[in-house]
């Protein structure tokens, strides 16, 4: 019975998440695009819980759904509102290949992942001993360790730039005015 | 069958709360008003019974039985939608806040918190920081400038605020090696963890301010620059749902976490132990003290300006959070 309630959780999800996703791309007002991500993003938190990644699923929510997506708002609602204007299709012939190879990854990855799932040292049992957060942790800062640096260590080279970027070429001096 | 057994018990209990909730809120709002006008030198409500007891239901029934405005250029769902989700995170945090341990009563083990999840602290953080859609939205969906600025600050404002609550609260989480905020009151047996983390504290109280949109923050309502911010074009109970949901569900439910964090939960006070008074009941002084502390705060002090509020997040609380974090890990390698 409580199978079966995560089974019913999980395609209810996983349905609604779909359809998010289909109002984020066909939405014509940005603002409901960017109400059909935070759907999907939340949906898609939904269907950790159901498989029982409780820190993936909570971290989901805080910083894709909010943290970023708060960005995405702040950006859109600050411009000046947006004109759809159709693109080029000539952009099609690059967009479709790319898109077609994306797909071709994702399912690779999802199909190997069905039969991969589960292997190394943190079976189900174990993390049900240990629970999640000590689990993702104990991987973070051993084995995986020197790339979470250098993840860290890109992102603030990103930042950086961007700063650079955003910075205005005529700030005035505030010291220099007085 | 057990299944049904537990699914209609953690309906019933949440059922309990939400109600417990809106009722409790009510009453707030007549603490409130009463506390303001006594700091004010006025006595605040008076005439609608006993000291103005029953202010808060003539309150509710004006606010529910009032013409629902909606203007011409709104985009209508999100009108709609956006005081929806600015109430509804809100009173979902309570799903993961303890306020006791479990106790008998006829042989039944009653537990007075829906769900013991051991990422309790991220929940509550996440459905806290959800909530600001419902006013970024609000701004947007009403078509008008005074409430579009008032919502940008408050994305603004949270955005930096957000980070610093985040890693004040993580002080308390080295110290009891844990997210469940249950875990976290158990390990304040000893003492409390207000002890090293006394920085943490101090930014979770002007994170607190900043989140819930009290006075020295309360820039995305500015009545005197922006009308009454995002909420200008609200009426009636969509309006009602906007401070009911900020000033008093968020405020009662994020003191009940700083209360949990840093000043041992349920724990009596120190030398007090000996009385008999439940768990349940200190866990609520506690609380109401520090609802009391932000309400006094409202009352007294004046608004900052804008770009005061994001230059305070960024320059002072977030450093004072990240030396928060090297204080504590120090004590738990001295002091264990």
């Amino acid at each position: 019975m409580e199978q079966q309630l995560t089974v019913w959780a999980f395609y209810t999800f996983s349905a609604l998440a779909v359809l998010s996703a289909f109002g984020v791309v066909f939405f014509k007002n940005i603002i409901y695009a960017v109400l059909s991500l935070i759907s999907t993003l939340i949906m898609v938190s939904g269907l950790f819980f159901a498989m029982g990644a409780e820190l993936i699923g909570g971290l989901q929510i805080l910083i894709y759904a909010v943290a970023i997506v708060v960005f995405y708002v702040l950006v859109i609602s600050t411009v000046p509102e947006f004109k759809g204007n159709s693109v080029d299709p000539a952009y099609m012939l690059v967009s479709l290949p790319i898109g077609f190879i994306l797909f071709l990854e994702l399912a690779y990855v999802s199909i190997y992942g069905a039969w991969q799932s589960n292997v190394g040292l943190f079976t189900n049992e174990v993390i049900k001993e240990v629970g999640n957060i000590k689990a993702v942790s104990t991987l973070l800062f051993t084995k995986y360790l020197f790339p979470f640096e250098v993840a860290s260590l890109i992102l603030l080279v990103a930042m950086i730039g961007a700063i650079v970027i955003g910075r205005k070429s005529h700030v005035i001096d505030e010291e220099e005015a007085k | 069958m057990e299944l049904l057994g537990v699914i209609v018990g953690i309906s019933l209990k949440a059922l309990i709360f939400i109600i417990g909730m809106f009722l409790g809120a009510a009453y707030l709002t007549w603490i409130e008003r009463k506390f303001a006008g006594h700091i004010q030198q006025r006595p605040g409500p008076l005439h609608v019974g006993y000291h103005g007891l029953l202010q808060p239901i003539a309150d509710a029934l004006k606010v529910l039985t009032k013409e629902d405005l909606v203007p011409d250029g709104v985009d209508k769902f999100l009108f709609y939608l956006a005081s929806l989700m600015a109430f509804v995170p809100a009173i979902m945090i309570l799903a993961v806040v303890p306020f006791g341990e479990p106790f008998n009563i006829f042989g039944l083990e009653i537990k007075p918190y829906i769900t013991d999840l051991n990422i309790a602290l991220i929940l509550a953080l996440a459905f806290g920081s959800i909530s600001i859609y419902g006013v970024i939205f609000a701004g947007w969906a009403s078509n008008s400038k005074y409430p579009m600025i008032g919502g940008l600050r408050k994305a603004a404002v949270l955005i930096g605020y957000e980070v610093a609550l985040g890693f004040a609260m993580v002080g308390p989480i080295m110290q009891a090696g844990s997210f469940s905020l249950k875990e976290i009151v158990e390990a304040q047996s000893s003492y409390w963890f207000i002890i090293p983390n006394i920085l943490g504290f101090v930014v979770i109280l002007f994170a607190i301010l900043a989140e819930t949109g009290r006075t020295p923050f309360d820039v995305q309502e500015a009545e005197a620059e922006l009308v009454s911010g995002y909420n200008t074009e609200y009426t009636a109970m969509k309006f009602g749902l906007f401070p009911l949901a900020e000033w008093y569900i968020a405020t009662f439910v994020l003191s009940a976490i700083a209360v949990i964090l840093f000043f041992g939960g349920w724990q009596p006070f120190p030398l007090l132990g000996w009385l008999p008074i439940p768990g349940i009941v200190w866990f609520f002084i506690k609380v109401f003290a520090l609802f009391m502390f932000f309400l006094w705060v409202h009352w007294t002090l004046p608004r900052y300006r804008v770009d005061q509020i994001t230059e305070l997040a960024w320059k002072v609380m977030l450093p004072l959070a990240l030396a928060n974090i090297f204080i504590v890990a120090l004590w738990v390698i001295i002091v264990g």
